[in-house]
């Protein structure tokens, strides 16, 4: 018998987590709260760069995946790692390396991204310093992480462990991948792939973001704090060795679900929506093993709120789960995808199985940590049923919202006309689903502060144990196979294979996807007219990178007669050659802009920018005075330009010398439209509106239009 | 005799479903509009409607039925007497019900589960060892059958459509519908026979159609922007009203006006021409300065009602309002 050893439990770091957690809760929901309510009253964009919602959005994104969930994980892997390894962390530099690391990498992207530095990548959105920061304290992590299981004194590893594994060296993998991309300067990169290839990196990235920093480090956390809240046994051990195998090796394949009819071959789109199928049970084994670890304690559910709180949201992943499978069908993505419904149903994930699992985790640990009880079961008990609240009436106006605006979208007169050709109809219909959206939001907000209050009020009751004692025998190297034990405990036994398994099972969706689209020249067929942008569109595609515009439009025709009828012929893979990033979009609040080029005159785009309620009366579209106030900056773009041909895009040899002219040149011609149609203004030439309205004027004209059929 | 009933019910099932799918089929080919069943929303909610009544009606039959074989037992063991019924209760297992649900779940009681509790104890979890739920793991082959044939349907075999493909054909069916609906409407509207419309309904539908399209380039009330106005005498491409709709329909690409045609049918482009034409002599605030030429209505046509009342803005040459508009 092994010898008991002394020890203590770092309890120190996990508050820390804890507190961040509470506190990056709270911004990420009102940031997300004012996004919502911007849609519906454009005047709370304050005609100021830095709140518009295109930079807002991704604030929001940010704050509540990386700031909020984020530092959920830790607290929550911190204090269960500990407990579940029988041993204190590894190193306690790299626990406050890692959380102050973190916290500063928040506190960058709240600066960059209000103040328009992005790479546009949704959920990647951070400039390449902070992308190099965030790999670096991620590493410290695993490190800490590995380092702690190592040192372990419990033989085997608990179905939690298996996911911060499988969780770290996959978010690993997805960060590097995702952010290949060549510096021009300290705050701009671009891509190292292009159009549909970063479209594709950009969706494997993407989706398992959700998998694998939404989904299994909580899946973890809900197999340590479930069982503790409820004291009970996990109902299948068996089930959490197929789910937690068949769950990471599928997700990774998924991800081209999110670019269903665009100019993805069509067989990645069919890979996307056959592996979401497939991922059905795998999801729902977790929800099961959750509910199921239950039977016997359902009575505590209807009167503790941990249980409760921890019941909706498995419940929520559950449906989650089961409505993307549904989503990635390609006839069900045909109507949802680019409207409200995406909303809907990510914030399902987000709000119930996220945010509910949190708070059930909060509302157990602590008081834990605190020794003493809840403040008040009321409070908690209020809060819960305002989330819920809110949650329904956050899903539901979206849901409506979706299929009302799709089937608008859709809608032909018996003449072959479209019914509502103005997109602005199909924008002011919804304002008021909009409008119960928000309403949703706020209650959630109401009930998020209810819980701050409640565990204000604990932790001023109780008196924090930073370093709790605890004993444990040590470990017994040797220990090995005995007679007639389950086959997976061999595994659970070698932390280094496990993570070994766990990366071959996450690379190779990837690799079967990614590797032919990027190494075989036929996947992207050529188009001889497409040509690189001019100096000029290249400085107004990086504005419209800048602003967020992708946050609303498209640059993404699908297939389909309403869409080629309302923008123009489909898009092709092959005009996306030159687009680094991919700027395809996943939501339409405003309408697609890939055949925008040519539209309108100039002037309409000068003043649409200024005034978008000017040119389209009842617009919800914020207006963007700066442009036609702030000069253009030519400075980066010979780097600009030297990057791009480093990366393979054609500009001729010794263009970035002639670049500037080159852009100047034609930000006179646009002038030169501009006061022909009565704009007045010193020094037109020299404003950002010229590179944005000589960008806008070229997207979707390097391919003629064909003569359309049937409208006579 | 309940486990037939159930079997009956098992064979109709499917029957039924097949049979809305072919009518539901049988609908879309009729609409003749495009592959994807929203169009046909109808048709699939009636479909959806008779079948929820004829299960609900075979759900009741089996009620009846079940009532009296239960009706029919009770006067059986009444001749038969006490000892039958006893006998008959204890051989009696669970109901179909009771073995289904334990055939799908596998799942040991709360009760026993310490016959399944594994020696796992991590910081006090501890893990049962219950079996895969069977329901789960078919639903997980089925998914993966589903994979296999899907893949195989649409890229190993030539019986899917592509996307470009399904393209094609939705836009070949919609010409089909256009053109049939087409060949029932009499008179088509077009620049050579149009004639103002005067009712009050279609001028409040071209106002509406204006205020959407026009608008933005026009002004609200006409009083001109991007565009020239259009409540003063004077025309660049013609005050007619056959001149305004062959302005309206094909445009004038090179001046920035675009073609309607795609996006505005003809009923549509003669109810937004006739509104023009009424905001005629209104005079609204902030009206840009008179561009082309000046353009007399016809009597015979009626182009016009409202009197010329505004004899201001009459003072601008060709020439200016060629250098103004672009």
């Amino acid at each position: 018998m092994a010898q008991v050893e002394q020890f203590k439990y770092d309890n120190a770091i996990v508050r820390k987590f804890a507190y961040a957690t509470l506190v990056f809760g709270a911004v990420g929901i009102l940031v997300g709260l004012l996004a919502a309510l911007q849609l519906v009253f454009p005047a709370l964009n304050f005609s100021t760069a830095e709140t518009t919602y295109g930079r807002i959005r991704p604030l929001h994104t940010n704050a509540a995946i990386f700031a909020f969930v984020g530092n959920g994980i830790f607290m929550g892997v911190y204090y269960s790692l500990q407990r579940l390894l029988k041993t204190n962390m590894y190193s306690k530099f790299l626990n406050e390396f890692h959380f102050w690391g973190w916290q500063a990498i928040i506190l960058s992207a709240a600066i960059t991204l209000p103040l328009g530095l992005t790479s546009s990548h949704e959920y990647a959105e951070l400039e390449w310093p902070i992308d190099i920061a965030i790999a670096l304290v991620w590493v410290a992590f695993g490190v800490n992480m590995f380092g702690t299981i190592l040192k372990r004194r419990e033989n085997h590893l608990y179905v939690a462990i298996w996911f911060y594994i499988a969780t770290w060296v996959t978010v690993t993998v997805l960060h590097i991948g995702n952010n290949l991309e060549i510096p021009v300067s300290m705050w701009k990169s671009y891509p190292v792939f292009a159009g549909v290839q970063d479209a594709l990196i950009q969706w494997w990235y993407g989706h398992n973001a959700v998998a694998f920093f939404l989904t299994t480090p909580y899946l973890g956390l809900m197999y340590y704090f479930l069982p503790k809240a409820a004291n009970r046994p996990v109902y299948s051990y068996k089930l959490s060795i197929i789910h937690f195998w068949a769950l990471i090796f599928i997700y990774i394949w998924a991800g081209p679900h999110h670019l269903l009819y665009t100019s993805l071959p069509d067989w990645a789109q069919s890979l996307g929506t056959v592996f979401s199928i497939m991922l059905i049970a795998p999801s729902w084994g977790g929800m099961l093993n959750g509910l199921l670890t239950l039977r016997g304690a359902w009575d505590r559910v209807r009167q503790d709120p941990v249980l409760k709180f921890m019941v909706v949201a498995v419940t929520a992943y559950g449906m989650s789960t089961f409505e993307g499978p549904m989503l990635s069908i390609k006839s069900v993505n045909a109507i949802s995808h680019f409207t409200d419904w995406t909303i809907g149903h990510v914030h399902i994930g987000t709000l119930g199985w996220n945010g509910f699992l949190t708070f059930g985790v909060l509302y157990w640990l602590i008081p834990q940590m605190f020794k003493t009880k809840l403040y008040s079961q009321k409070l908690a008990n209020a809060h819960f049923w305002i989330g819920t609240l809110g949650i329904l009436f956050y899903a539901i106006p979206l849901y409506w919202a979706g299929w009302t605006q799709s089937l608008m979208w859709k809608q032909f007169t018996p003449d072959g006309f479209l019914q509502y050709g103005n997109f602005l109809e199909t924008v002011t219909q919804i304002v008021p689903m909009y409008a119960l959206r928000a309403l949703g939001g706020t209650l959630y907000v109401g009930g998020y502060f209810i819980m701050l209050y409640n565990i204000i009020k604990t932790i001023r009751a109780g008196s924090f144990q930073a370093y709790e004692s605890a004993e444990a025998p040590a470990r017994v190297a040797t220990a090995g196979a005995h007679k007639g034990e389950y086959w997976h405990r061999w595994i659970e036994r070698r932390p280094v294979q496990l993570l070994i398994g766990a990366t071959i099972a996450i690379l190779i969706g990837g690799m079967v996807e990614i590797f032919p689209m990027v190494m075989i020249g036929d996947q992207v067929p050529k188009i001889e007219s497409v040509k690189p942008y001019t100096a000029l569109e290249l400085q107004g595609r990086d504005i419209y990178i800048r602003e967020g515009c992708v946050g609303c439009h498209t640059q993404m025709v699908r297939p389909f007669r309403s869409e080629t009828e309302r923008y123009g012929p489909y898009s092709k893979s092959g005009e996306f050659i030159y687009d680094r990033p991919f700027l395809w979009g996943s939501k339409r609040t405003g309408p697609d802009l890939h055949r925008l080029g040519n539209k309108y005159p100039d002037s309409w785009h000068y003043n649409h920018m200024l005034d978008p309620e000017s040119m389209s009366p009842g617009s919800i579209m914020p207006p963007y005075p700066w442009l036609i106030e702030d000069d253009l900056d030519n400075s980066l773009l010979p780097a600009k330009i030297s990057v791009l041909r480093t990366l393979g895009t054609p500009y001729p040899e010794g263009y970035e010398e002639e670049a500037i002219a080159d852009a100047q040149a034609q930000a006179e011609e646009i002038a030169a439209s501009l006061r022909k149609d009565g704009i007045e203004g010193e020094n037109l030439e020299g404003k950002e509106i010229t590179a944005l309205i000589a960008y806008l004027q070229r997207l979707g004209t390097d391919i003629k239009p064909k003569p359309q059929a049937g409208n006579e | 005799m309940k486990n037939k009933a159930l079997k009956t019910l098992s064979v109709m099932l499917p029957l039924l479903l097949l049979s809305a799918v072919a009518w539901a089929d049988a609908a879309t080919e009729e609409g003749g509009s495009n592959p994807y069943f929203y169009d046909d929303f109808l048709a699939w909610s009636l479909v959806a409607l008779a079948g929820t009544v004829v299960v609900a009606a075979l759900v009741a039959l089996f009620y009846l039925l079940n009532v009296m074989v239960k009706v029919n037992q009770i006067r059986i063991y009444q001749e038969m007497g006490i000892e039958a019924y006893q006998e008959a209760v204890t051989e009696k297992g669970p109901s179909f019900w009771e073995r289904m649900y334990k055939k799908w779940t596998d799942a040991v009681p709360v009760e026993k589960e310490q016959d399944v509790m594994l020696d796992h104890n991590y910081d006090g979890i501890k893990e049962l060892d219950n079996s895969l739920p069977p329901w789960w793991v078919a639903m997980f082959y089925l998914s993966i059958g589903f994979a296999v044939v899907y893949m195989t349907y649409y890229h190993f075999t030539d019986a899917g459509m592509s996307s470009a493909e399904e393209y094609e054909l939705e836009m070949e069916q919609a010409e089909k519908a256009v053109q049939a609906y087409l060949a029932t409407q009499a008179n088509l509207i077009d620049e050579t026979n149009v004639t103002p419309l005067v009712d009050e309904t279609a001028l409040a539908a071209g106002q509406t159609i204006y205020n959407n399209n026009c608008a933005a380039c026009h002004g609200m009330l006409g009083e001109g922007g991007v565009g020239p106005n259009m409540t003063d005498k004077y025309w660049i491409h013609g005050g007619d009203i056959k001149d305004i709709f062959a302005t309206v329909k094909y445009g004038v690409p090179e001046k920035g006006m675009i073609s309607w045609k795609a996006q505005l049918s003809a009923a549509d482009m003669h109810k937004v021409s006739s509104y023009i034409l009424t905001l005629q002599g209104t005079d609204p605030p902030n009206a840009k300065e008179p561009q082309g030429e000046l353009y007399e209505p016809q009597a015979d046509n009626g182009g016009s009602e409202a009197p010329a009342t505004d004899t201001t803005a009459t003072t601008a040459t060709d020439e200016e309002a060629l250098g103004m508009n672009k």
